[in-house]
């Protein structure tokens, strides 16, 4: 037996350590994930972010599979809510008037689950936006951008999904729309529907039928493909801004063990905290303002959820045309429901290769474009953005109409224009200042021959950074790492 | 392979250490504080806001003292690590290659020289895929024209969501009231919006199509998306007095005094136009279906 002292003198982290590693032959294999290097940025937490909304939406969400009916058979309410009671309405909308009015927290947790999807569809985008314009999606990332187009759409659908299980007024309106979609596609439209839907519109499947896709499939995907992301990043090591002894062969930052792992761990709460009093003190999705799904009933203003904004836009602002072929019609909603979002999302998933073909750049980066020194990718990127913009304002033309006091027609003309003519000019716009920003005599002002650093209190000060090769300059970076500007 | 620095040398300051150390204390402190508070508000009932409020602050004293913490053993390092090239070299590529290619010595052929073989696995695997259409068919019924009928025929009476009938007699101008079948209220493919305007004000084709003393009927689905054509509105601006059935989930806006025309908004088609009649009683009834499929159009009805 060993000596009794060796081993008091471990530690209970040491200990816990010993007894796995030591079991998988992973001591070495550890002790090189734990001194990882992590480039530090604040832009760089939107993934964090969105994955830590991610964990709270699976710990929410399987609480409220606990409570939620996934089905359609009618049912009286008879619950605590004094208007709705008496009325008639689905298993599933009454176990969501369940979950808000009696089990007790049970409406935290929903608002919880709904303000947590909010903020992962949002910090998904905030970081794809991140990573297009500072150029981090090109070779060798392009694999993990395509991934990472993917877990949009999954959230989006997760979104989707989610929204219409309540059974509530918009949710259901939500899904008859996109019955409309599926309906005037070429062929298969009508097939697919009663497939879909078990039958005609509005049938008793539906419910029990999204329910499993809401929270078993997606959530799947989104995991593995989660796993890929993550694995990805972490085999290909994670980009960086230039800087003073950043070069395309090395990263520069703060090791796995301890510095990101606590800090990390620490956003992980900071994001739950602020979800959970978001759920707390913010009403959201409060179903029983709308009630139960009601043939024939109809709401003013209705509007989904933020992140679906861009396709109601599109549905509300393509003209009305309809396209004749040899007694075959190509509808409003093919166009505005099937052309366009496969058009966004098509060049979204194509992105890197069409910046490889405009730029005529094969070569592998590891070092950060700032948004300036690629002033034509930028002026795309604020220009799709304009047009996504434009689109959401449109879903909601209704609303603003109603508050500027302008005619709806008149607000759905001049939003059916801004979308033509906004674009180019924000092109214009974010190409000039891009190319005014970068001729500014900018390397000493941005980026420094010392780094500054951020010390445990608080302030900021430079210093040599010590390593063994004396920092560069900026005009030592190798070729490919400098700004070009396209 | 990578080499650490402390960096800048903030350690020297024992004075911001300090302050994270504080700051972590406070805050796991106030984090334990939140939980009790969490606690006392489930088990008083008080779960609307202070449940939450109190697991937010315990979540965000956890992790802002995890951050504190950090700062505090002093993380705010710079550690440079060399990347791994991640392209391969011509030879390991040539390797890789071999290695993907070649069989075992005793082999006698090689890989590629099996078209057929490969052939018979992409058709066996598509046919398993064809198999497996089947069972997924299961999942609904063939369409059999059920867009074309709805409720309605000669004779059903028009009632209200709580049954009741209308009379010919009754009912001002420029109201508007949900319909269905006469026992079928509730069937989504019958919903019908019943408006009364003054009879001079209507088309000569919408007076044909079967409206009696003003009384005019259209399908209520909305034939762009299908959402329900709820709002009913009078522009009183001049020049004209417009009357408008609007659609609330895409703003499409139809004329219910001219056979339910589309005006402005994305709809492309009129909503389908129940033609009416008077039933021995004197009440509104159909006077037969629809003479087109309601709701969104598919693509093969032009």
């Amino acid at each position: 037996m060993s000596a009794p002292q060796s081993r008091s003198a471990r530690g209970l982290l040491e200990r816990y350590v010993d007894s796995v590693a030591g079991r998988l032959g992973a001591g070495s294999g550890l002790r090189s994930a734990l001194r990882k290097v992590f480039p530090n940025h604040f832009s760089f937490l939107w993934g964090e972010v969105a994955l830590y909304s991610f964990v709270v939406l699976i710990a929410t969400g399987i609480y409220l599979t606990l409570f939620f009916e996934g089905t359609q058979s009618e049912v009286t309410y008879s619950g605590s809510y004094e208007p709705l009671r008496g009325e008639e309405m689905s298993a599933a909308f009454a176990s969501v008037m369940r979950i808000s009015f009696d089990v007790k927290g049970g409406l935290l947790i929903r608002q919880m689950h709904h303000w947590a999807a909010l903020i992962f569809v949002g910090a998904i985008a905030v970081h794809m936006a991140r990573v297009f314009f500072t150029g981090a999606f090109r070779k060798p990332r392009e694999m993990n951008w395509v991934v990472g187009v993917l877990l949009l759409v999954l959230a989006l659908a997760a979104g989707l999904t989610g929204y219409s299980l309540p059974d509530d007024l918009l949710s259901g309106t939500g899904l008859r729309i996109i019955h409309a979609v599926i309906l005037a596609l070429p062929f298969v439209g009508e097939r697919l529907t009663y497939l879909l839907f078990g039958g005609e519109w509005p049938g008793t499947d539906i419910i029990g039928r999204l329910y499993p896709v809401h929270i078993l499939l997606i959530p799947a995907l989104i995991v593995a493909l989660l796993g890929v992301h993550l694995g990805l990043v972490w085999r290909q090591k994670h980009t960086q801004f230039r800087g003073a002894g950043r070069t395309e062969t090395n990263v520069v930052g703060e090791s796995v063990w301890p510095s990101f792992a606590m800090k990390s761990v620490g956003l992980q709460f900071m994001v739950a905290a602020v979800i959970t009093a978001m759920g707390a003190l913010f009403d959201v999705n409060a179903v029983w303002l709308y009630g139960p799904y009601d043939t024939g009933a109809a709401t003013s203003f209705s509007q989904p959820d933020w992140y679906i904004g861009f396709l109601e836009g599109s549905l509300r602002l393509f003209p009305p045309w309809e396209t004749r072929i040899g007694g075959f019609v190509i509808g409003q909603v093919v166009y505005s429901g099937v052309v366009i979002p496969s058009l966004i999302f098509g060049i979204l998933f194509a992105a890197p290769w069409i910046d490889r073909r405009l730029t005529g750049d094969h070569d592998e980066h590891h070092l950060l474009d700032r948004p300036r020194d690629a002033a034509g990718r930028s002026a795309t990127g604020v220009a799709a953005l304009t047009v996504v913009t434009v689109l959401f304002l449109g879903g909601s033309q209704d609303v603003i109409a109603g508050t500027l006091g302008m005619s709806l027609g008149l607000v759905t003309r001049l939003l059916q224009i801004l979308l033509l003519v906004a674009p180019p000019i924000a092109w214009y716009v974010t190409a000039r200042m891009c190319r005014v920003l970068a001729e500014r005599p900018g390397p000493e002002r941005t980026e420094r021959s010392e780094p500054i650093y951020r010390d445990s209190g608080g302030g900021y000060h430079s210093g040599p950074l010590v390593e063994k090769e004396p920092p560069q300059d900026h005009e030592q970076v190798p070729a490919e790492a400098t700004g070009r500007s396209t | 392979m990578s080499e650490r620095s402390e960096g800048a040398a903030t350690g020297d300051d024992p004075q911001e250490n300090q302050r994270a150390y504080r700051a972590a204390v406070v805050a796991f402190a106030a984090a334990i504080v939140g939980g009790v508070v969490a606690a006392i508000a489930y088990s008083t009932d008080d779960t609307d806001v202070w449940l939450g409020v109190g697991l937010a602050v315990a979540l965000g004293g956890i992790g802002f003292g995890l951050v504190s913490w950090a700062k505090y053993l002093d993380f705010d390092e710079h550690v440079v690590q060399q990347r791994e090239p991640l392209t391969m070299t011509e030879t390991e590529r040539d390797a890789l290659h071999e290695e993907l290619t070649t069989l075992p010595a005793n082999s006698t052929t090689t890989f590629r020289r099996r078209r057929l073989l490969t052939r018979l696995l992409g058709g066996s695997l598509f046919s398993l895929v064809v198999g497996f259409v089947g069972p997924l068919g299961s999942l609904g019924p063939k369409p059999r024209g059920e867009r074309n009928r709805t409720g309605w025929s000669n004779g059903v009476r028009l009632v209200t969501s709580e049954g009741q009938p209308i009379e010919r007699a009754t009912g001002g101008f420029d109201q508007l009231v949900t319909v269905f079948p006469e026992g079928q209220i509730g069937r989504d493919d019958s919903q019908v919006v019943l408006l009364r305007v003054s009879p001079e004000l209507l088309t000569e084709r919408t007076v044909e199509a079967g409206s009696i003393d003003g009384w005019v009927a259209y399908s209520k689905i909305c034939t762009h998306a299908g959402c329900s054509v709820g709002l009913f509105g009078i522009d009183t601006r001049p020049p004209d007095v417009l009357r408008q059935l609007v659609c609330p989930c895409h703003q499409s806006v139809f004329d219910p005094v001219d056979g339910a025309r589309p005006v402005t908004g994305p709809a492309t088609r009129s909503l389908p136009q129940l033609p009416l009649r008077v039933d021995a009683d004197g009440y509104l009834a159909a006077a037969d279906d629809f003479d087109r499929p309601v709701g969104p159009p598919t693509w093969d009805e032009g």
